[in-house]
């Protein structure tokens, strides 16, 4: 897709002689200047391209002697096929494996004594990586992350033994996990064609199954130049920097993508449910609307809206299930930023022997009451507090502001957008949001799961 | 280049610290006082956590409601945190409100209702999300082995209180604790983020003038004891696929002149993803998505822990590893490479524990909090480099005893009990189920 540079905030001159620098490195079109923009009040961000199809997104901020460089792909659990899911996520644990020029354990070892901290996600659109460093330690970044990029190397044992790290992972976070096994299982049930409908982390019997194989055909599909973004944050001179971004990742070939297999969710006409029982000593609801995708006009009242019914004590679904009726020890409402539509989601954990539907019963009811009437002023002016503290509170740090870039930039080819959606979301009336409210929270579109509380059987607790 | 630290300024004997950043425009607030969680009176544990909570929740004598409204309108963060030491109100707050957040904290610090409603909502709050907490193995697991691994010291008392404990709990304790907990003479103020210093010490002043001007008397919680032998404490919980395992010994305190050594040499054994146990429980066996060890800092000795949690199946040969892992530790001590490894991390990362305001703000903070020697942090990747092979193995003969030590498992009964019970045939062992009142 075509790169979208924000318009409204454009300093139009590259910031640094980028002739030079292509004569240096022996091809003069090696390098270009895209487009340049601010994030924030103070920052500048440049836009550079690599003829291979690297996009590079620089921020120099000196207010520290450190950078963040993160690597984002436009890769993630919806690219994976059925019967192969979770491998986006095994090959991000494997990407700290060996490579063509460093052994087993060297990728860890060498950014460790550098003083560097890394780490990765992978989601449902994309796969990130992040190293946060000294500034002194910034060449040997660039080195390794271009040569993992591009040389990985996948051997039996190594994805074996990883394979048993990420079955633990999701024993971890979704078997033993109350919250985690209720939101696969609402996923998977309110998607039935789109590939939302799998989980990120995989289902156990795909994951054991992978092979290296499968992993190194996902590799050299969507690990090259032209599916990532580098996002460098930190104290460093844009000069210097791509001299060594050109260096070391010119050379790498980019390669033509896959036309993704995408399948448009259908509109779902009629409520689902679904039970699960587990060891827990309350029970648990949680629902999933259909909701708008990130890019979407509705996006904004939506998640101004989810604050308006979540968004701490003073909220309405939090004042009226844990404060006034107390029959909830929490409630909790979302929005899920992805590129396709995602939901919607409510959960609550019921108090005493309250049960889920008696918690639905009054979720129902302020729901029914955000569709009938105006939301007041003063909710939205709390909202949007609370949605502005929480932008400013995630861009204290270098990593904070690289993972903002490289989010928006993967999803919404806006490397700025944070500040533009938090904007379109002053914009939002009460109109927009009864009408959000309206279209997105009808109960035949969406779905439900309830834990129940299995009882422990006494005389095995006795023992 | 040496990050800058803020240098304590005071209002009377009330220590300030003032650490002023543009980068971003929010500002950071900490009130702390010298007296946590420790103080709970015995049978009485949750006491100081409710009544900071309390004092957050009747600021000014305000409801509830219209006190959240007013804090969320302002994008103001208000939290009471509390710790075994101390107490703090910290607040983050959009730079425009900085005034109001003072003002909202001066409420809850000194013109707190307490009333008999809201602590009664309070507690029942708190009873249920106790039971909600049950959910988390991890924290049950840690729970458990503190009980054991401190038992008859404070440090061994859940923070948040038990069920039975908060069930006995009355308003007119957390009225008269509030007496004792929040005096002026006792205070620490931390004030970072985009502001100047001079308005800085202005909004300090208010905070110093809410606070009634008398001192409570000094921390008498004495050091705790190391545990004797090795004790299993097993909590049961049906139909777990996974582990979680505490393994805990009795640790140090910076106080301590090998303190030092001893946490460098936790760098190798487990701070870090190239350490010894991540690298032979996760990456050789792939037996654990993580494996940590871990030796946090208060102002009494705590514990040094390890933390793994295989899947059932795994969880003896895991545990024996990591019980193998640790006596050789103890016994061979870390390499000369590993050493010059942990040093190099150590003082290279420094620059991520000093790389914002509020953090650094922090550290000077812990040094009060925690009666740290005045430049703890500023001199800390001097004495990392310093450190010496022999220093470092010394210090882990003399500070950890493998034979004394707390191993705290969750896991369901007949799938691992038996099998992790061979591992420590010694052991003593104590079998909790999951949802007891007392965890």
């Amino acid at each position: 897709m075509p790169d979208r540079a924000q318009s409204s905030s454009v300093l139009p001159r590259c910031p640094v002689p980028l002739g030079p620098l292509n004569s240096s490195l022996g091809d003069a079109n090696l390098l270009q200047w895209v487009s340049s923009g601010t994030f924030g009040d103070s920052l500048r961000l440049d836009r550079f391209k690599l003829s291979n199809g690297l996009t590079i997104l620089t921020c120099e901020d000196h207010s520290s002697p450190v950078v963040s460089y993160h690597t984002w792909l436009r890769v993630g659990s919806r690219h994976e096929r059925e019967t192969k899911t979770g491998i986006a996520h095994l090959l991000e644990h494997l990407m700290f494996n060996e490579t063509e020029k460093l052994p087993q354990g060297a990728y860890d070892q060498m950014l460790e004594e550098a003083g560097a901290e890394t780490n990765a996600s992978t989601w449902l659109d994309f796969t990130q990586y992040s190293v946060n460093a000294p500034k002194q330690a910034l060449k040997l970044v660039v080195t390794l992350e271009a040569e993992r990029l591009s040389s990985l190397v996948l051997r039996e044992p190594q994805v074996v033994s990883e394979k048993d790290v990420v079955a633990n992972e999701r024993r971890y976070r979704v078997d033993d996990d109350v919250e985690g096994a209720m939101n696969e299982l609402l996923w998977s049930m309110a998607f039935t064609r789109h590939a939302y409908r799998c989980p990120t982390i995989g289902w156990m019997k795909d994951i054991l199954d992978l092979s290296p194989e499968d992993c190194e055909q996902f590799y050299k599909t969507y690990y090259a130049p032209n599916n990532a973004t580098v996002v460098v944050v930190g104290d460093f001179r844009t000069a210097s920097l791509l001299k060594l971004i050109a260096a070391s990742y010119g050379p790498l070939k980019s390669s033509t993508m896959p036309v993704e297999d995408a399948r448009p969710e259908p509109a779902q006409t009629s409520e689902r449910r679904a039970e699960l029982t587990k060891p827990t000593p309350t029970e648990k609801v949680t629902i999933g609307y259909h909701a708008p995708a990130l890019g979407d006009f509705d996006y904004a009242p939506i998640s101004v809206l989810a604050e308006v019914l979540c968004g701490g004590r003073a909220s309405r679904l939090v004042q009226r299930l844990v404060h006034d009726l107390e029959i909830a020890t929490d409630v909790r409402a979302s929005v899920g930023p992805f590129h396709d539509p995602g939901l919607f989601e409510i959960g609550a954990s019921a108090r005493d022997k309250r049960s889920g539907e008696a918690l639905l019963e009054q979720i129902d009811a302020e729901l029914q009451r955000v569709c009938n009437e105006p939301v007041e002023d003063e909710e939205l002016e709390r909202a949007l507090a609370r949605l502005e503290l929480g932008l400013i509170s995630g861009l204290d740090t270098v990593d904070g502001k690289a993972s903002t870039i490289g989010f928006y930039e993967t999803i919404l080819y806006e490397p700025s957008a944070a500040f533009a959606r938090l904007n379109a979301m002053r914009r939002v009336n009460q109109s927009d949001i009864m009408r959000a409210a309206r279209r997105y929270l009808r109960p035949e579109t969406r779905t439900c799961v309830f834990v129940r509380c299995e009882s422990p059987a006494a005389e095995e607790l006795a023992q | 280049m040496s990050p800058h630290f803020p240098q304590p300024l005071a209002i009377g004997k009330i220590p300030v610290l003032v650490e002023s950043s543009k980068a971003i425009p929010l500002v950071h607030m900490s009130v702390a006082t010298r007296r946590g969680a420790a103080a709970d009176p015995p049978g009485g544990e949750g006491l100081t956590r409710l009544t900071a909570r309390l004092m957050r929740r009747t600021a000014g004598g305000m409801p509830l409601t219209e006190i959240e409204r007013h804090l969320d309108r302002l994008g103001i963060s208000l939290g009471a945190d509390i710790s075994y030491s101390n107490v703090s109100m910290a607040a983050v707050v959009l730079k425009r409100s900085s005034e109001q957040c003072v003002s909202m904290l001066a409420d809850a610090l000194g013109k707190p209702g307490l009333s008999d409603e809201e602590f009664s909502r309070l507690k029942r709050e708190t009873l249920a999300e106790i039971v909600d907490g049950q959910d988390n193995d991890r924290g049950l697991a840690s729970r458990a082995l503190r009980r054991s691994l401190f038992a008859n010291h404070p440090y061994g008392r859940s923070v948040g209180g038990t069920l039975s404990t908060i069930k006995s709990l009355q308003p007119e304790q957390a009225r008269s604790l509030y007496k004792t907990l929040v005096r002026r003479d006792d205070l620490l103020i931390g004030i970072s983020g985009d502001i100047e210093e001079s308005e800085a010490l202005k909004l300090a002043e208010r905070l110093v003038e809410s606070v009634a001007p008398s001192t409570t008397g000094a921390d008498d919680t004495q050091e705790p004891t190391p545990s004797e032998g090795r004790k299993l404490m097993f909590v049961n919980k049906p139909d777990r696929s996974q582990t979680q395992i505490y393994v805990g010994l009795q640790g140090s305190h910076p106080k301590d002149e090998d303190h030092l050594d001893l946490h460098v040499a936790n760098t190798v054994f487990g701070g870090m993803f190239s350490s010894r146990l991540m690298q032979q429980v996760r990456v050789k066996r792939g037996w654990s998505y993580g494996a940590y060890s871990s030796l946090p800092l208060d102002r009494h000795r705590q514990a040094f822990t390890i933390w793994t949690f295989p899947k059932s199946e795994d969880a003896a040969a895991c545990l024996k590893l990591e019980l193998e892992m640790l006596d050789e530790l103890v016994t061979k001590g870390v390499t000369e490479k590993e050493l010059r490894s942990a040093k190099n991390m150590l003082t290279r990362s420094y620059a991520f524990l000093v790389d914002t305001a509020a953090k650094r703000l922090g550290l000077c903070m812990d040094e009060i909090m925690y009666d740290l020697p005045s430049g703890y942090y500023a001199s800390y990747p001097k004495r990392i480099s310093a450190t010496k092979l022999e220093d470092v193995n010394a210090a882990l003969k003399r500070r950890l005893n493998p034979a004394n030590l707390v191993v705290a498992v969750v896991g369901t009964n007949d799938r691992v009990l038996e099998a992790v019970q061979q591992v420590m045939p010694d052991a003593q062992t104590e079998i909790i189920p999951f949802d007891t009142e007392d965890l």
